[in-house]
């Protein structure tokens, strides 16, 4: 990584940040205090200005999604970003107010939807309460006449003629009274009671003492008619709600043009930020950024396009950004080392070795030809098919490789979608002498279920040779920092012992001599670890306990070998389940329905076994290589190289190097 | 009557390995599944991260299940020789390592997950952290799953 000084006229400032937005070479620093002499530009109101409306446009792309949801098929998300020519974005740029006004259009058909929302329910609330007075012919809010007194209201009890006219009667003897029960329910009564005028507040006063209240909201038309009044209305609000519907759905077509402009905006958005970076004199301005060692010619290439440049390189610092690179083999794996912490200036790139053991380990667990291949073709036709962008690709490569190691260990351990062409086999020539596919397959192979205790040893072997590869280069990192006591000490004498255990453990199974060996190369270092341990601690004692307790730390080396057992626990996972469905799909016999079940248990099976098993092959890859492997040497939490680029959602701009 | 019995021993076998075990993944995969539709009532771009989260305490189930598979395999059920008695007693006594590790490991695993969703949700750069910790629990299935692999495949074996 190179530092970069990239120094131009202001005149030409725009042409030259185009081009490096389209580049995509240079990072550039960000909360760099200006240099004496310079002066910064305040961006941040435009920068507020193009991110409210690329959210304004995102806004009305979920407005759209809603109402118009876009017809994509389950693949899509595979798909790479449409590429438009560089000139395109002068059109995209002149439609853009008139796109943004289309957004506000969508936005506010939207919110003018949800009033009507907002109106429905009232209005529902307003015929709920109105549903017991249905059977009044009179207004809720009639007067009294000449002579009579008119009370209309709710009793919160269940009363009957009877009962209520006993209940007034035993209240108050006096009241002379005629009243209409409209409704009545558990808790509610609806009536209407007619009394002379003058004995209106004694009416009032009796039924009060029952819990009489007048209605909310009494209106001067009869229920029935508000009631109708009302549905009219809700049905025009929905005719209403249907039209801004329509209208919104009518945008749909300007559906590519709203992202297009939203990824105008944020890409405006990021060259404003930058500009505000940007040390600045009444007639030059000078850029300071990151560029990676390969790319400085090419750098170099592109300022030369604007004649006023000069491009300046010095050797980056300390807390300059990493950016990986690897080949073709190991480049899809990168992911997975970001996705735990971009190395740190100290660390190696642990990528190459985490490609292979990832891939590796992958297929072990996975370990079918049939699905191997299917991952291969499958991968290969996605790539092909939709030439995703290189994030995807490479996401897809790794399945790719990784269905190659599958291909391999299906092969060992003779599993073809499982015993599928023993079944096969069987069921097409009835030949049952042959009970195994390692009878069927002419190369040899190894059962997951019968020689389980071996393949767990060379799960074990396997997981050694991992941990000790991962200790390998916390060695080579001690002595590259010149760190030797690190290195020989703390790194070699535990590398040395384990060795010697694996020795031993060989020489258990061969000779005498080469146990006694192995035994021999495990105590020494052991010796070593107890005399070199403690070396921090102060005093003899302090030392030799520190030496002694050192010892304890093989028990996490004996844990995390013992985790290396997954391998076989998910290899045999895969083979039985496959097995087993092959076994349903072979009960129905070689009848047409037989065939036709055959077929569909045998594809839905199988569907299930790699969704599962490639899940949980995945996850245990990805466990194995950060707890066990990269705990032995890898520190991570180096800042991750991000260009300054059009960083676009999508498009991409035809020859622009941002991917 | 020795054989019969040692059937229903291994077939017993079999129920307590996949059952337990089966318990535990049932559980843990439900109450993920559980927070996890919590998170994609919010945000359902995040479906992917949450089933791969979801679906972690699943594995002991899947253990339970080969282990009764492969004792059913050597029974007589799905082939193999009518255990002895005192074969039967041996399946069932290694059905418990996997029935009673998987189902307590996968309870703890479904909580563990339910944190990591959590977690996840709030920012999906925890994703690969919330995975690591989720699987740190699996490994006390794994070697329940193992004890019970290993004495299950030599039964067949053993004269007694």
């Amino acid at each position: 990584m190179k530092s970069v000084r990239i120094i131009a006229l202001r005149k030409d400032r725009k042409r030259l940040l185009e081009h490096l937005q389209d580049s995509a070479l240079v990072m550039v620093q960000k909360g760099r205090k200006e240099e004496k002499g310079f002066t910064r530009l305040d961006t941040s109101a435009q920068i507020k200005q193009f991110e409210r409306n690329a959210e304004l446009t995102e806004q009305a792309l979920k407005i759209l999604g809603k109402v118009e949801p876009e017809k994509k098929g389950m693949l899509a998300s595979f798909k790479g970003r449409k590429e438009i020519d560089p000139d395109e974005i002068g059109r995209i740029a002149s439609d853009s107010a008139k796109v943004i006004g289309i957004c506000q259009k969508i936005c506010k058909l939207d919110k003018q939807r949800a009033d009507y929302a907002a109106e429905q329910v009232r209005i529902k609330t307003a015929l709920a309460q109105l549903e017991p007075w249905k059977k009044l012919d009179i207004p809720l809010n009639t007067k009294d006449t000449a002579t009579t007194a008119v009370l209309i209201g709710t009793l919160p009890r269940l009363y009957d003629d009877t009962t209520l006219s006993e209940a007034l009667a035993g209240e108050c003897p006096e009241l002379l009274f005629e009243f209409e029960i409209l409704y009545s329910s558990s808790n509610l009564t609806c009536l209407t009671l007619f009394t002379p005028k003058k004995q209106r507040e004694m009416a009032e006063k009796a039924l009060r003492t029952f819990g009489f209240s007048q209605p909310l909201n009494p209106t001067s038309r009869t229920p029935a008619v508000k009631t109708e009044h009302l549905l009219d209305k809700s049905e025009e609000i929905a005719r209403k709600d249907e039209d801004a519907k329509n209208d919104i759905a009518s945008f749909a077509k300007y559906r590519e043009n709203i992202c297009e402009t939203q990824d105008y905006f944020n890409l405006r958005a990021e060259k404003y930020q930058v500009i505000a970076e940007l040390d600045q004199t009444k007639h030059v301005f000078v850029l300071n950024g990151y560029v990676p060692e390969e790319d400085c010619s090419k750098l170099e290439a592109v300022c030369s396009k604007v004649p006023s440049c000069v491009v300046e390189f010095e050797d980056a610092g300390e807390d300059a950004p990493v950016k990986l690179k690897n080949n073709k083999f190991a480049e899809p794996a990168q992911s997975i080392v970001t996705m735990y912490s971009t190395p740190s200036h100290g660390d190696i790139d642990p990528t190459p070795i985490l490609a292979f053991f990832f891939y590796f380990f992958f297929g072990m667990m996975f370990s079918d030809a049939g699905y191997g291949l299917l991952l291969i073709i499958g991968t290969a036709i996605a790539i092909k098919v939709f030439k995703p962008d290189k994030r995807m690709r490479n996401n897809l490569k790794l399945f790719q490789y990784c269905g190659v190691a599958t291909v391999f260990w299906g092969l060992v351990f003779g599993s073809i979608f499982g015993d599928a062409p023993l079944m096969f086999y069987k069921m097409f020539t009835g030949d049952d002498s042959i009970k195994t596919m390692q009878q069927l397959l002419p190369w040899p192979t190894l059962d997951t279920q019968k020689d389980a205790l071996m393949i767990m040893i060379m799960s074990i072997g396997l997981g050694l040779a991992h941990i000790l590869v991962g200790m390998g280069c916390k060695f080579y990192i001690c002595i590259k920092n010149k760190e030797y006591t690190k290195a020989f000490f703390d790194t070699g004498l535990w590398m040395l012992m384990l060795a010697g255990f694996a020795v031993l453990a060989v020489g258990m199974a061969t000779s005498q001599v080469v146990l006694y060996i192995g035994a021999g190369i495990a105590a020494a270092s052991a010796v070593g670890l107890v005399l070199t341990q403690g070396r921090g601690k102060k005093g003899i004692f302090g030392k030799l306990i520190g030496g002694v307790a050192s010892l304890y730390d093989i028990t996490s080396y004996i844990s995390d070998l013992l985790s290396y057992s997954r391998l076989l626990a998910l290899g045999l996972t895969t083979g039985v389940m496959a097995q087993v469905f092959n076994m349903l799909s072979n009960l129905f016999g070689t009848s047409v329905f037989g065939i036709i079940c055959m077929i569909l248990i045998f594809v839905a099976g199988h569907a299930i076994t790699i969704g599962l098993n490639a899940l949980g092959s995945y996850v245990h890859t990805m466990r194995l290589q950060y707890v066990e492997m990269f705990s032995k040497f890898y520190e991570g939490g180096g800042k991750p190289f991000e260009p300054f680029s059009t960083k676009s959602k999508y498009f991409r701009t035809k020859g622009s190097n941002d991917d | 009557m020795d054989g019969i019995m040692g059937m229903f021993l291994a077939i017993l076998a079999a129920a307590v390995a996949t059952v337990f075990a089966g318990i535990g993944s049932a559980k843990g995969v439900g109450s993920a599944a559980q927070t996890a539709m919590g998170v994609l009532s919010e945000d359902s771009s995040k479906f992917g991260k949450m089933l791969v989260l979801t679906l972690l305490p699943g594995t002991q189930g899947l253990y339970g299940f080969i282990v009764g598979f492969l004792v059913l395999t050597s029974c007589g059920v799905l082939g193999g020789d009518m255990p002895t008695l005192g074969q039967g007693f041996a399946f069932l006594a290694a059905s418990f390592a996997i029935g009673f590790g998987g189902m307590i490991s996968g309870f703890a695993q479904g909580k563990a997950a339910v944190s990591g969703i959590t977690m996840t949700a709030k920012d999906e750069k925890n994703f690969s952290k919330a995975m690591v910790s989720i699987t740190l629990v699996e490994i006390y299935a794994l070697l329940a799953f193992i004890v019970s692999l290993l004495v299950v495949i030599s039964v067949p074996n053993l004269k007694f």
